[in-house]
């Protein structure tokens, strides 16, 4: 009984990007060179940028060869029964490799180093993408022989589309018994080089570069290690170095965050705001040194504190976004993000809705209370929405107005009430560092609850404080465990935005959850149908 | 298409049972679309021309039903008949007039071709159409996915109808559909009867011919007594059922056709078979599962060990009819089937050698099955490992509204209507709109099939306080809906809301034409392309106002915040009727299709062109991505936060935008953060715009900090 086995492939791509014509390639080529061949795939599932795969067979021997016979191809991938699989994004390479397609004796793994993040990843309120990293371990695991890059930037730097990539890393990997000129033949349809189509060009530009990155592996380790080293970052450090006066105030391990937030603060409002930076931020050293005096923990907590508390004490603003919006290197990075061509015209417009709030937050209390109070008493809150040019003259006008009230920002209500909030957080880290190492690092953490503007920074702040003042001081149980408490409690803050989580996660930890926020809804009740 | 005796076609399985219609001389093609069948019906309405020189009828169908009505031209007529759907759902839908049809039976051959939705890469509820041939008493062609066979099956099926004047179904896998090989072709035949040599007098009156008492019970006994013996002598005589020999003469293996490839790799897996099909164990492959033919089933299991059935879905009817025709006869061969397979779900290779290592194990205990068993278990073993690997599982991947779809928005203003009016029981439909059952929007709690939303809400809406929002598409609306749904409403007076997505296609079969589709001409004339077109086409509109609807707002859906405004007037309004808002946005695929070339020639002339992309300011996001969870929109997605400062990543728009506006419409609607930007890129602009833009650049400049 003959026991020469087709050669099986497996292709995995996302809706919209050219599997079908790939795997039209693979069939023609096989085909022109007197190969028998087989492709399946389930479009049906393809549509709208959803995950799919397609599915090709090849027989090693040529037809002619066969004497009449025709190899029985498999309609669908066999788990453990693949000698390849082709995958244009991370997730879904590591999904097949799930299903047990891959084995480390027989598959051989091309797969795209980029991600599309699924919905479900971009979603969270904080960080919810799975790691590169775990996924590049299944790819290294589970595989006879891996090539990773990035399939993505190969297209888009040959001006092609992904399938044509794909092709070339097929090709390059030699799993097919065809040579080189098989597979450009196809793509090129038959015609001259001179007599190409734009796209046809394109194609064979997309392939001949993965066609040699797949080749020639130390073009591809070189693109591996690159990957891996993007991954890593070293500590950054601000544009303009930390005056040496305040550097000496702070160990070194906390100067490089401390530069930052520094910076952060002086250029949100003005030196003497920087200072009180530096003030505060002392007590939370000298907490800090007294809670752990040889410094074993490389002071972690005064670091994060600079990095929260910058971060909270230049809370956002409209003046804070018209200062940002109107810069020159803004209107330059648009530029880039849209790539305008040379003798392109671009025009810029910001979509704005500042509602009273944001206008109260600039006037002093009293005046700014009468405000909020009128605008809470309307049926829904009063807002202007503006779509502003800052391309125009009026416009870029305007912003510069806007951010020019920084001075006002210092006299406004609710530059005072952050204040307030700030130092009542600063207090709850202060209290607990003196307590508990790990209890301040926990509370001072929670400043990345304090986000955005409006009714996100609002809940923020509600959830922090909320924390902060039943969590961090509850009676009776031991600072670790609050320590503990805290931590979770930060994490379920970041699952939903409703909060259920949170309050889930506070009740756990013997807290109350927080009071519920009067919130209009306007609905109608249908009466019961009337008795006779 | 046009390919002839000598030519040999490569291409997809579909697109050959099409040139097999053809070959086969087919008089009358209809259906309605779905995957996976819909290539057979579009490549027949765009070659019209060609099918009109065979004086070929092509039809597409409001819906299935009327496609299966249509199949009534041959129950007098000597005209060759194919319709196409998918299955279950549309035979479901046609149910009613394949039994009217089944019944009197045909003169002319009549095949229905149906995409056996099932497995891996379906899209409705897993049955089996089965049942219906069952029922019905129609024959069912599962052929060898082999395109030469396939081909040679859809000849045979009308003459396998004709010889027994039972309608022939003949279903194709998804795989099978669009599995890529090629077949040696055969010249096509023009009908002898067709639209170029029509009928010239109607048949006399002939009551048999009616599917109505009494001669219904004299159909039930033909079925019986003449039609099925005919079908069995057909098959037998033709020799549609394939006898493949194998060494161990004393075991057997039943399989349908269209699991044959399957079976033959699960066989080669543990050593069973080679790659060309030689097999150790010989194989009955039905090409043909109902009728099954007695005789020859019974014939290949006498004298066997035993004989194992392999057959997908469930019930088993297959192994039930063998079981019970070997019970008759007294033949004691051990049967197998569902005790060894798994009972319900896709047979793929791997679940085939599963149950296949049992079988063996149990009657080839001398044939070493170790390498098998190892491969076996290594799958196990290495899916056990990659869960461990990971500490939570993959997130999915479904299938999401394209980029710039226009009823993305409609969720959007949905969800925030929620939180104005309460959370309301939303009656969902099929098409696009259901994948607003996805993340970000989760929304919809039944399906009932395609436009049954609103007939589905009737006895929900009376026993809840506040209002249920049926949502429909437009497609849904024609195939079904509207008598279903809003006839019925009416008709009773319901307090009701429906939501109906016009976008002029159905656009989740593939963007077909339906009768409010705005015509080529206005395509044609329409001045700035990118527009949408929908609003042209408003049978819709009159269609409801003809039926008597009172509560009708037109809204286009990018307009989220009059759309949200619109919901919460629909909820609340003290107008107790039938409320309908008809969301108006042209489907984006089809947009697409005519901007690209337009863009493209424009630019070509060097011609003004304006580009628009929206954007986000990464130092200004805030990075709580509440724009995505009111979107999900596949270019407006998260990076790394460029902010050495802030650890959550920023939102980030991607190339691929096509500047649909949703984010700004979001930005002021749901007074997102003001990180969202509009940018319009004019290529080609004019010397007086170049002019105004360098003056006005350099004040810009001049106010510009760094």
């Amino acid at each position: 009984m003959n026991r020469t086995q087709p050669i099986t492939l497996l292709v995995c791509a996302l809706g919209g990007e050219g599997g079908g014509v790939l795997t039209e390639w693979l069939v023609d080529v096989a085909r022109h060179a007197g190969f028998a061949a087989q492709s399946t795939s389930i479009p049906g599932v393809a549509q709208r940028t959803g995950a799919t795969t397609y599915y090709l067979e090849v027989f090693p021997v040529p037809l002619a060869e066969l004497g009449g016979r025709r190899p029985v191809f498999s309609l669908s991938p066999v788990p453990g029964a693949l000698d390849a699989i082709v995958s244009s994004e991370l997730l879904e390479t590591a999904r097949q490799i799930g299903n047990g397609m891959s084995t480390p004796e027989r598959t051989l793994l091309i797969s795209s180093s980029s991600r599309t993040l699924t919905t479900a990843e971009r979603m969270q309120l904080g960080d919810g993408r799975t790691d590169s990293g775990r996924l590049l371990d299944l790819v290294k695991h589970f595989s006879r022989e891996h090539h990773v890059f990035d399939m993505g930037a190969v297209a888009r730097d040959a001006g092609t589309v992904v399938s044509a990539v794909m092709l070339g890393a097929i090709a390059g990997s030699g799993l097919l018994p065809f040579p080189r000129e098989a597979y450009e033949h196809v793509v090129g349809g038959g015609k001259a080089p001179e007599k190409l189509g734009r796209m046809a060009a394109a194609s064979l530009r997309g392939f001949a570069q993965a066609f040699d990155i797949v080749h020639s592996p130390r073009e591809q380790a070189a693109m591996v290690s690159r990957l891996l080293a993007t991954t890593e970052q070293d500590a950054p450090m601000a544009d303009q170095p930390l005056p040496p006066a305040i550097a000496q105030l702070f160990p070194p391990p906390v100067h490089a965050m401390l530069s930052l937030g520094y910076a952060r603060v002086l250029d949100y409002q003005d030196a003497a705001y920087a200072q009180r930076y530096v003030d505060r931020l002392q007590h939370v050293l000298a907490a800090e040194r007294a809670a752990d005096p040889a410094a074993t923990r490389g002071f972690a907590l005064t670091t994060e504190m600079a990095r929260w508390l910058a971060l909270w004490m230049a809370f956002d603003d409209i003046v804070r976004v018209a200062e940002l919006k109107s810069r020159g290197s803004r209107a330059q990075r648009v530029h880039r993000e849209v790539r305008a061509a040379d003798g392109d015209i671009v025009k810029v417009y910001d979509h704005f809705k500042p509602g009273a709030p944001e206008f109260a937050a600039l006037l002093p209390a009293p005046l700014a209370h009468r405000i909020t109070a009128w605008d809470r008493r309307r049926a829904t809150p009063w807002a202007m929405p503006l779509k502003v040019g800052s391309h125009s003259v009026v416009g870029m006008a305007s912003l510069r107005l806007l951010a020019s009230l920084r001075w006002l920002r210092r006299r406004g209500s609710r530059f005072t009430e952050e204040q307030v909030l700030i130092e009542r957080w600063l207090a709850a880290v202060l209290q607990g560092t003196r307590e508990d190492w790990h209890l301040g690092h926990q509370i001072a953490l929670c400043g990345r609850l304090i986000k955005g503007y409006g009714s996100t920074n609002e809940r923020g702040k509600n959830n922090l404080l909320h924390v902060a003042d039943h969590l961090a001081a509850q009676p009776g149980t031991s600072a670790a465990a609050r320590a503990e408490a805290i931590a979770a409690a930060r994490e379920a803050a970041l699952a939903d935005d409703a909060g259920k989580a949170l309050d889930a996660a506070l009740v756990r930890h013997g807290a109350p959850a927080r009071p519920v926020q009067a919130q209009p809804i306007r609905w109608m009740k249908r009466r019961p149908a009337a008795t006779p | 298409m046009r390919l002839g005796a000598g030519d040999t076609f490569h291409g997809e399985g579909i697109l050959a049972i099409t040139k097999g219609l053809l070959q086969s001389g087919v008089a009358y093609v209809g259906g309605y679309q779905g995957a996976p069948v819909s290539h057979l019906l579009d490549v027949m309405v765009q070659a019209k021309p060609y099918m009109d020189e065979l004086g070929v009828h092509v039809e597409a169908c409001s819906n299935e039903a009327s496609a299966a009505a249509m199949l009534g031209a041959s129950i007098h007529y000597p005209l060759r008949g194919a319709v196409t759907w998918k299955s279950i759902v549309g035979t479901n839908v046609a149910a009613d007039a394949l039994s009217n049809l089944s019944s009197p039976g045909v003169t002319g051959g009549v095949l229905i071709v149906v995409g056996e939705d099932y497995g891996e890469g379906a899209s409705v509820i897993q049955e089996r159409t089965h049942a219906y041939a069952l029922k019905s008493s129609m024959c069912l062609l599962d052929p060898r996915p082999d395109l030469g066979r396939m081909v040679d099956m859809v000849e045979h099926g009308f003459r396998l109808s004709e010889t027994s004047n039972m309608p022939c179904i003949m279903e194709l896998r998804i795989r099978t559909c669009h599995v890529r090989g090629s077949f040696e072709c055969r010249d096509n035949l023009a009908p002898a009867v067709s639209t170029r040599a029509p009928i010239a007098e109607p048949a006399g009156f002939d009551y048999m011919r009616l599917a109505h008492p009494p001669v219904t019970f004299r159909h039930e006994k033909l079925k019986g007594e003449e039609r099925l013996p005919a079908a069995r002598r057909y098959i037998a005589e033709q020799g549609l059922n394939e006898l493949m020999p194998g060494t161990h003469a004393d075991l057997g293996i039943v399989v349908q056709g269209g699991l044959y490839n399957a079976l033959v790799r699960s066989l080669q897996q543990l050593g069973l078979a080679d790659a060309f099909g030689e097999t150790d164990i010989p194989l009955l492959v039905l090409n043909v599962t109902y009728p099954l033919v007695p005789e020859q089933v019974a014939d290949f299991c006498v004298g066997k060990r035993a004989v194992l059935v392999v057959e997908e879905g469930q019930p088993e009817y297959i192994e039930q009819e063998i079981a019970t025709l070997l019970r008759r006869r007294d033949i004691q061969t051990p049967l197998h089937g569902c005790d060894m397979l798994p009972p319900a779900g896709e047979l793929g290779v791997e679940v085939m050698a599963g149950g296949l290592s049992t079988f063996a194990a149990r009657y080839l205990q001398q044939h070493a099955q170790d390498s098998a068993g190892d491969w076996l278990d290594g799958n196990q073993k290495r899916r056990a490992e990659v869960a461990a690997t990971l500490d939570a599982p993959l997130p999915a991947r479904p299938p999401s509204f394209c980029i710039g779809c226009p009823e993305r928005p409609v969720f959007s203003a949905l969800k925030l209507a929620q939180q104005d009016s309460g959370p309301v029981h939303i009656a969902a439909d099929i098409g696009c709109h259901a994948f607003g059952t996805f993340e970000p929007f989760s929304m919809g709690h039944s399906i009932l099939g395609y436009g049954m939303s609103l007939a589905s809400r009737a006895g929900v809406s009376p026993m809840m306080q506040r209002r249920a929002l049926s949502i429909m598409g437009d497609g849904g609306f024609w195939h079904n809906g509207l008598l279903t749904g809003v006839q019925s409403a009416l008709f009773n007076g319901d307090d009701a809301v429906l939501l109906i997505f016009k976008n002029g296609y159905t656009s989740a079969t593939g963007t077909q034409d339906i009768i409010s589709t705005p015509d080529d001409e206005v395509k044609e004339r329409a001045v700035d392309k990118q527009q949408s077109l929908v609003d042209k086409n408003n049978t819709i509109e009159s269609t409801l106002k003809g039926l008597g609807v009172q509560w009708m707002r037109t809204v286009h859906t990018y307009h989220v915040d009059t759309m949200r405004a619109t919901l919460n007037e629909a909820f609340t309004t003290s107008f107790n009727g039938l409320k309908v808002i008809i969301a108006e946005g042209e489907c984006q695929l089809e947009r697409q299709r005519r901007i690209k070339p337009w863009i493209a020639s424009l630019l070509k002339k060097g011609e003004r062109v304006v580009r628009v992309k929206y954007g986000v300011d990464e130092d200004v996001c805030n990075g709580d991505h509440a724009c995505i969870r009111l979107s999900g929109c596949p270019t407006l997605t998260i990076k790394d936060n460029p902010d050495p400062l802030k650890v959550d990543p920023v939102a980030v728009v991607i190339d691929g935008c096509v500047g649909c506006g949703l984010c700004g419409a979001n930005a002021h609607a749901a007074t997102l953060c003001p990180s969202f930007y509009r940018a319009e890129v004019v290529q080609n602009p004019k010397w007086h715009e170049r002019l105004l833009h360098s003056l006005r650049g350099a004040l810009v400049r001049a106010l510009q900090p760094a």
